[in-house]
Order: structure tokens, then C-alpha cells, then sequence
């Protein structure tokens, strides 16, 4: 007994090492989005503040380039202003619309941490729960496709964006509608990312819109993702080989939409419904 | 002894600060070259200090560390590594009678060419585990050799001309 007192003394420092690398790896191993939710829960609420005052210091620098767009879009928005179309049709309307209802709600929210270089990227907003944000919501930029919340602490959320190899969302292309399915090579350059899954037989152009399809709820349909830049289609496949530039530049987004979904539920009970029905039949 | 405990605790959380929000953001050749400078805090714990507490405060700042970045588990496992490493690469590179009482890793003390070596082993084995631990795979092999061998020049460069800025500091006041 004494000996092994005399061992574990000899040894401390080594056994001390392979009880931390080991806790280390598992943690590594083990760190998927939903792990990393838990931890973030505990300390996003410090380590988001701080990155909130790194970043009103980097927005202050920014105050022009920031000024430029805001200045842009006023333009825009004023562009479409009642006052400036003549009124051509002097029959007076009034429509209470009952043929269509809202669908996307959209909250603003502020970047303040983003990576863009390394192997999966993640992006930290400064809403959360209290904002109305909840996991699952859309994120766009300029009327672009960004990412996904993942999870939310009471005043943060973290958006998986596509710049992240587990970003998974069908798209289409603007002409003939086929869809396909969109890829990021971790690691690669963040203006581009891959559209898998469009078959051969189907004519892609270089310059060709890529728009979402509004399947997975997170976004509206037809929304802007990107622009056909290259092919490179191997002879032995079915499949073409696509590369697009995005729409959007993660490394200078500071505002973002987060979209929700007003019939989510509506949609994800009744295909419930229908999958314990299916279920219920199988087992007869 | 204890009189060095106050610097070594500033010491740290400035450089993982300085990492978080200054250097971290750095976009050399898109990625390409990311410098790790917060491991300085670790290479600059005085020569005494007990192997068992290298390696605890080497986790805790790996643990720091990775609230700020990506996944959990990198920083942890790399500094784990590193704070192993680090007294057995002091005990290595030591002169033949030994370090001297209450000194410092710097360069002022054991010369340009001792801290190279030194710094130099330490930061490439860092860098080896983190770049290992976040790609998890040597896809384009060459690609992510470079990576690692150009980040580790680039800590170590960051690290040698911090010292000398410090110093220069210290030699005016």
C-alpha cells in the first residue's frame, strides 16, 4: 500500500497530465452544437458583454463606412416613398386584405462576434430570449441568406452561418427551379461555398441565381443566396459541381434580420401529426 | 517567490485579452497565418514554479481561452500539452549549474538564442495540437503543415519583439 502511495507521489505530475488530456480530448470530442449550448449558457452572459465592448470600439472606427450604407438605404427607402409616384388611376381603392397573411416576422440585430477563417465559424448576436429570438430562427443581411440560430442565452444567440460545414439548406436555382443542396468546405475561402446535388441533365450557367427554397422554415422562399461563379464538372458524376459566390460579406456584416416564422408550429405540429399517424399504422 | 505571483496572474489575463479581441481578429494572407500569442504567459512562469501548477494554470487558460473561440476542447488539450511540456524543455535546455534563483524566462536573462530554442519547441508543439485538434484531420497535408509551421514563426516573432518593446520600457523609466 505504501509503495502505491509512493508511486502515485512519484508520478503526480503525470498522472495530473493524462487526467487533463484525457477530460480535454472528451470534451473536444464531445463539443457539438448542442454541448457547446450548454457551456455557452453558463459564461456567454460575461464573455458576450465583453465582446459587445470590443465591438462598439470597432463600430466607432467604422462610424463612416456604416454612415455610407445607412445613407444608401435612406436613399432607397425615400426612392419609394408615396409622394414621388404620380397617381395614374383616380378611382379611389381601399383593400382590407384577406387573401394573404403575414407569414416572417423580421428583428434586428447587431453582429458582435464573427470568425470567417477557421474550420466551422460561428457568429454571436446581441439578442436573445428577451429579444424574441429563439434557436431554429433565420438570419439574413441586405435580403440574404446569413445562418441559423443555434442557441440563446437570455441576452445573446449564437447563428450557425453557412460558412460552418453543419449548415445544411436546400436551394434552388432562379430559371429552372431545380434544387439543390449547399456545402461549405470547412476551411475554404468564405465568399464561396458549393451546391451539391443539381443532376447533370439540368443547364447551369455561370452568373446563375441561387435562391432559397423555404423548406426547412427558417427562411422565406426565394430569397438570395448567391451567384454561379464556377463549374467544375467531372465527367464520371451525375451530379454537376457547382461553386457560388455569396450574396452576403461575412467579413463586414454588422446589422442582421432574424426572421421567424409565424406558422412554425402550425407546420411542425401537423407533420407530427401525421408521423405519429403513419407510425400508428406501421405497427398494425 | 511569492512576490512573483501578482505580475504571472496580470500577465495572464492581459495576454488572453490581448488575444481575444486584438489579435485573434488579425486576417494575414485570410487565415493563413494565425499567431496564438496568449501561450507567452505560460513560457514566461518563473523557473521555480511547481510542475503540477504549470500544468493547472496551462488548462484553466486553455479553458479561458476556448469560451472565446470555437469548439470546447481545443485550447484545453493544446495547453494541456504545453504546460507538460514546458518544465521538461526548461529542465533540457538548463545550464550546467542550474537556473539561478528568481529568474525569468526572458531573453534579457538567458539570451536571444536560449529563448528561441525555447520558445520556439513550445510554440511549435502548441500549434501542432491546436491546428490537430480543430481540423481533426490532415486533409490537404502540405496546406496544413504550413499553417502550423508559419502561425508558430509568427507567435514566436510576436513574442520576441513584445520582450524587447517591454524591455526598452523598463531600460527608459
Amino acid at each position: 500500500m505504501k509503495n502505491i502511495f509512493e508511486l502515485i507521489k512519484r508520478h503526480f505530475v503525470f498522472i495530473l497530465f493524462g487526467i487533463l488530456f484525457i477530460f480535454s480530448t472528451i470534451v473536444l470530442f464531445s463539443s457539438n452544437r448542442y454541448q457547446r449550448a450548454a457551456f455557452l449558457q453558463q459564461s456567454s452572459d460575461w464573455v458576450g458583454s465583453i465582446f459587445e465592448w470590443r465591438d462598439e470600439l470597432q463600430r466607432y472606427l467604422r462610424l463612416k463606412e456604416i454612415n455610407d450604407q445607412l445613407a444608401l438605404e435612406n436613399a432607397t427607402l425615400r426612392a419609394q416613398m408615396p409622394d414621388n409616384f404620380f397617381v395614374i388611376d383616380t378611382t379611389i381603392q381601399s383593400k382590407n386584405d384577406t387573401l394573404r397573411m403575414q407569414r416572417y416576422a423580421y428583428r434586428n440585430a447587431r453582429v458582435i462576434n464573427a470568425s470567417v477563417n477557421r474550420e466551422s465559424n460561428y457568429l454571436t448576436l446581441d439578442r436573445g430570449i428577451v429579444g424574441g429570438i429563439r434557436p431554429n430562427m433565420g438570419v439574413i443581411s441586405n435580403g440574404s441568406v446569413v445562418g441559423v440560430v443555434t442557441s440563446v442565452s437570455d441576452h445573446f444567440s449564437v447563428v450557425l452561418p453557412i460558412l460552418n460545414p453543419k449548415f445544411q439548406e436546400s436551394v434552388k436555382m432562379k430559371g429552372s427551379g431545380d434544387f439543390g443542396l449547399i456545402a461549405w468546405p470547412p476551411g475554404s475561402d468564405p465568399a464561396y461555398a458549393d451546391v451539391k446535388d443539381i443532376p447533370k441533365h439540368v443547364q447551369v450557367n455561370i452568373g446563375d441565381t441561387v435562391l432559397t427554397t423555404g423548406f426547412g422554415s427558417h427562411f422565406p422562399n426565394n430569397l438570395l443566396i448567391g451567384y454561379v461563379s464556377q463549374l467544375n464538372d467531372q465527367p464520371e458524376e451525375n451530379f454537376h459541381r457547382i461553386k457560388i459566390q455569396l450574396s452576403t460579406d461575412f467579413r463586414k456584416m454588422s446589422y442582421v434580420q432574424v426572421v421567424s416564422d409565424i406558422f412554425k408550429e402550425e407546420q411542425d405540429s401537423l407533420m407530427k401529426q401525421q408521423q405519429v399517424h403513419d407510425g400508428v399504422d406501421d405497427s398494425h | 517567490m511569492a512576490s512573483m505571483i501578482p505580475i504571472n496572474l496580470l500577465r495572464i489575463i492581459f495576454m488572453v485579452f490581448l488575444q481575444a479581441l486584438v489579435v485573434s481578429r488579425l486576417q494575414v494572407l485570410d487565415g493563413f497565418v494565425l499567431p496564438w500569442v496568449y501561450i507567452f504567459a505560460i513560457l514566461m512562469l518563473p523557473f521555480e514554479t511547481p510542475k503540477w501548477m504549470v500544468l493547472v494554470i496551462a488548462f484553466v487558460v486553455g479553458y479561458i481561452m476556448d469560451l472565446f473561440s470555437g469548439p470546447m476542447g481545443m485550447h484545453m488539450l493544446a495547453c494541456t500539452v504545453l504546460g507538460w511540456l514546458q518544465p521538461m524543455v526548461q529542465r533540457l535546455l538548463s545550464p550546467r549549474e542550474g537556473y539561478e534563483v528568481n529568474q525569468e524566462p526572458t531573453i534579457q536573462k538567458q539570451g536571444l538564442r536560449w529563448y528561441l530554442t525555447y520558445a520556439g519547441i513550445l510554440t511549435f508543439c502548441h500549434h501542432f495540437v491546436l491546428f490537430f485538434a480543430e481540423t481533426l484531420r490532415f486533409s490537404p497535408f502540405f496546406y496544413q503543415l504550413g499553417h502550423i509551421f508559419f502561425s508558430a514563426i509568427a507567435t514566436v516573432i510576436l513574442m520576441v519583439i513584445g520582450q524587447y518593446l517591454i524591455s526598452v520600457q523598463k531600460s527608459r523609466g
